[in-house]
């Protein structure tokens, strides 16, 4: 609730006006006193917001513009009383839109700077969020766009970016189609980085609470069982503190000067990746499922393009060249889109009109299918299930790689890393299933904080632990030392670690390096 | 009891000035408040303090006279404090029927002034009415013409009307509110001193002359706590009691239902010691 303080308050009209504010509040509701109207105010009108302030400790000024502002800071007030200045008004009729999010629309305001634009008059609380986000992402190490500015546009606030020359990847898609390999591999890239990045306990919404709220939504909508099921699903997701964005798609990324940027981070939240992959196969492909048009409105691509970057990015984030692993999460993604958009859809009303009531029927019917044959959300990301054959160390050795590098390792670590992840593969290939052939699963995990890497590689083959192997006498000459012993001192030397651990009849070996 | 945490606040208002409780109500007031301590400083006006004094019983809280006398010199407007005076003291009844006597002068110049000028006329038991209140005021003029239908609320009265008035304004002057204390033996304290006649904002250099041009005139003391008061302003005033080594004072300036100020709201925790240049103040009206 916000009460404006209107023209001048002094000792004439301190009284009146303490009067009617007091009248105004009601209690347990924040008090907010814009300033905007406010042409003077004396000493006594200053001891009558202190008097509010003590009563209700948690009021705040708004719109305060500079002579009051001065006042309030050489008075002190400033340290007692939240005050947010008041912004500069500026108008956005005819500037271009750069994207329409779900919480406002992106303009150009001129070439170097955009504005968001929020839909609720009420924005100041998420604007404030939104620069928090956009902080703790930049201290995280998440290159984004932090706003310098707050205006105020119609009836409503908005954000200023300094973008200079930025386009988004919507608009390189639409315009430069042999970009396209690019932008996926970017986007992916991305993505990795925010789903990598580590936030600190409590900085960020948690994504699985938001989600088990919209199946909760849904019970009323879906049959009993399926209700059921959707939330356990759910609910069987782990917590999990990485980041994901919520909002992730082509328009939300921005390329300027050859770095690419983050962008709209007010829907930033932790949890795990399939809340994210939800959403982005909403905002390429579940918004148009049944009106293809929805996607050139957007995103100035088709809804062919749009398909095509789905699949490509899926299988790039997954690291995969297995059609069936890409569409196994794609159906787990598409359980948790088809939730928001249904969701979403009748709360807007949709079932109101017929076009709506169609769109969210199939969207209904396809959630109903895909639950009857999903039992876990979960999927594995970072683990690469290859057969253990010395033809597969390329591919190994690039699914790591690609990892180390998306995580800044340096060239040397990575070299070093390399070396000894051959050691370790073809002494799997070579002996894990000898004679016969097996599969072996290879993990990376980046702990960006500690600048660690850890490589694990599990096997179903013959126990063997090769740190019980006794280090090889390299004194002696080559035709003297035993054979493999000097495989696993080497891999010893270039990591900063190895470990061996036999679990559910499984060789388990880790290789741990500083990056 | 020595130990016992003093609670004080040494400005507070009753119905012998602009207050809304009776000097009695005040009294329980204060008792619920928990204070140890405590003063009545009606605007140009002791006799609330009379009252308090004839019904005062030994378990009561300590209770020293006071009042605030409004001020004005060519160079701006004060509120002076006057603390443990003898009230029967012919140098502080003075001061206090110069104000009343300016006060009533003004008003029969505000009630020919509305009667010329807007035909406001006000019937003789209420000009005898207002005649009698210890401080008759503003205030007072303005609830009389909202009653009789002149003016649609207070504020009107005000901006339209009465502010059109340009009288004399005429007040004490500083020395003569700051001698007639000293004389009846009292302690003059410059009240609230940041907001001048409550009004103004005087900070900085401005504030150190005010106080060094009313030392000059036997000021000694500065209300340092005060509820209007914000950890900034407060300091300014402490630094200036130290620079000068002046008593300092605290206190709300509670009026009742009139604001929201609290009784005891004086920016002094509860339970903290007491500041030395306030033990000091004490003691001095003790002896």
């Amino acid at each position: 609730m916000s009460i404006s303080l209107i023209g001048r308050i002094d000792s004439s009209n301190a009284a009146a006006v303490e009067e009617t504010l007091v009248a105004q509040i009601r209690d347990g509701e924040p008090v907010v006193l814009d300033a905007d109207k406010l042409e003077y105010i004396s000493s006594a009108g200053l001891r009558v917001l202190l008097r509010i302030r003590k009563a209700h400790p948690e009021m705040r000024l708004v719109n305060v513009h500079e002579e009051f502002y001065d006042i309030l800071d050489m008075t002190g007030f400033l340290e007692m009383i939240p005050v947010e200045r008041a912004y500069h008004t500026i108008s956005v009729e005819g500037c271009e839109v750069v994207g329409r999010g779900a919480n406002g629309t992106l303009y150009h305001y001129n070439r170097d700077t955009v504005v968001k634009v929020y839909n609720d008059a009420n924005a100041l609380a998420d604007i404030m969020r939104e620069r928090e986000n956009a902080r703790l992402a930049l201290v995280l190490g998440i290159p984004t766009a932090i706003s310098y500015a707050i205006v105020k546009v119609g009836d409503s606030y908005g954000s200023v970016f300094e973008l200079l020359n930025a386009r988004s990847f919507s608009k390189i898609l639409a315009q430069e189609p042999e970009k396209f390999d690019w932008c996926v591999d970017e986007f992916t890239k991305m993505l990795r980085r925010i789903h990598e990045t580590e936030v600190p306990a409590g900085k960020l919404k948690d994504m699985r609470e938001t989600a088990l709220s919209w199946a909760d939504f849904l019970k009323d909508y879906l049959p009993e069982q399926a209700a059921k099921k959707l939330h356990a699903l759910i609910e069987a997701v782990p917590h999990d503190s990485h980041m994901i964005h919520g909002d992730y798609h082509t328009g939300n990324l921005e390329l300027q000067d050859g770095e690419v940027l983050l962008i709209d981070m007010d829907t930033l939240a932790v949890g795990y990746p399939i809340f994210e992959l939800g959403s982005i196969y909403n905002a390429l492909i579940g918004f148009s499922e049944m009106d293809h048009g929805v996607i050139s409105r957007f995103h100035g691509f088709d809804y062919e393009t749009a398909k095509r970057f789905w699949s490509a990015f899926l299988a790039d984030y997954l690291d995969t060249t297995s059609k069936a692993k890409v569409e196994e999460v794609e159906r787990k993604a598409r359980i948790i889109g088809y939730t928001r958009l249904v969701r979403r859809s009748i709360r807007r009303g949709g079932l109101e009109t017929e076009q709506g009531r169609a769109e969210i029927e199939n969207w209904k019917s396809q959630l109903l299918s895909l639950l009857e044959t999903t039992d876990t959300l979960l999927f594995s990301r970072d683990d690469l299930e290859i057969e253990a054959s010395a033809e597969n160390l390329a591919e190994v050795q690039s699914f790591v790689e690609r990892r180390l590098e998306a995580a800044d390792c340096s060239p040397r670590a990575l070299m070093q890393l390399g070396l000894a992840i051959e050691e370790v593969f073809i002494n799997i290939a070579s002996y894990a299933y000898a004679p016969g052939t097996g599969n072996a699963t290879i993990r990376v995990e980046i702990d960006r904080a500690a600048k660690l890497a850890t490589i694990t590689f599990i096997d179903s083959g013959v126990p063997y632990n090769p740190l019980k192997k006794r280090d090889p006498d390299i004194t002696l000459s080559a035709s003297e030392r035993q054979i493999g012993g000097l495989g696993v001192f080497l891999t010893k030397k270039l990591t900063d670690d190895v470990r061996y651990d036999r679990r559910d009849g499984k060789n388990i070996l880790m290789l741990i390096k500083h990056l | 009891m020595d130990n016992a945490p003093v609670r004080i606040d040494l400005h507070m208002h009753s119905t012998a000035s602009d207050g809304t409780n009776t000097p009695s109500e005040l009294l329980c007031r204060v008792k619920e408040a928990g204070l140890t301590v405590f003063s009545l400083t009606d605007h140009d006006a002791i006799s609330g303090c009379e009252a308090i004094r004839a019904i005062l019983s030994p378990n009561d809280p300590r209770f020293l006279f006071g009042v605030e006398f409004s001020c004005k010199d060519p160079l701006g407007k004060y509120h002076i404090l006057g603390y443990g005076y003898d009230p029967d003291s012919p140098s502080i009844r003075a001061v206090v029927d110069l104000g009343h006597r300016y006060r009533v002068e003004k008003l029969d110049e505000r009630l020919v002034f509305l009667d010329r000028k807007f035909g406001f006329v006000f019937s003789e038991e209420e000009q005898a009415m207002l005649h009698a209140l210890p401080n008759p005021g503003k205030p007072h003029l303005a609830n009389l013409m909202v009653r009789h239908g002149y003016a649609p609320d207070v504020k009107t009265a005000f901006t339209n009307w009465l502010n059109q008035c340009v009288s004399e304004d005429l007040y004490p002057r500083p020395e003569e509110a700051i001698e007639g204390v000293l004389g009846a033996g009292g302690i003059p304290v410059l009240a609230h001193p940041c907001y001048g006649d409550g009004d103004q904002l005087i900070l900085g250099d401005a504030l150190d002359a005010r106080v060094r041009r009313l030392m000059d005139f036997g000021l000694k003391g500065l209300e340092c706590y005060y509820s209007g008061f914000t950890e900034k302003l407060r300091a300014q005033v402490l630094s200036l009691a130290d620079r000068y080594d002046l008593y300092s004072t605290a206190g709300s300036d509670y009026h009742g239902a009139n604001k929201l100020i609290r009784l005891a709201d004086t920016g002094l925790s509860a339970n903290a010691p007491l500041p030395p240049r306030l033990s000091r103040f004490l003691e001095a009206l003790n002896a």
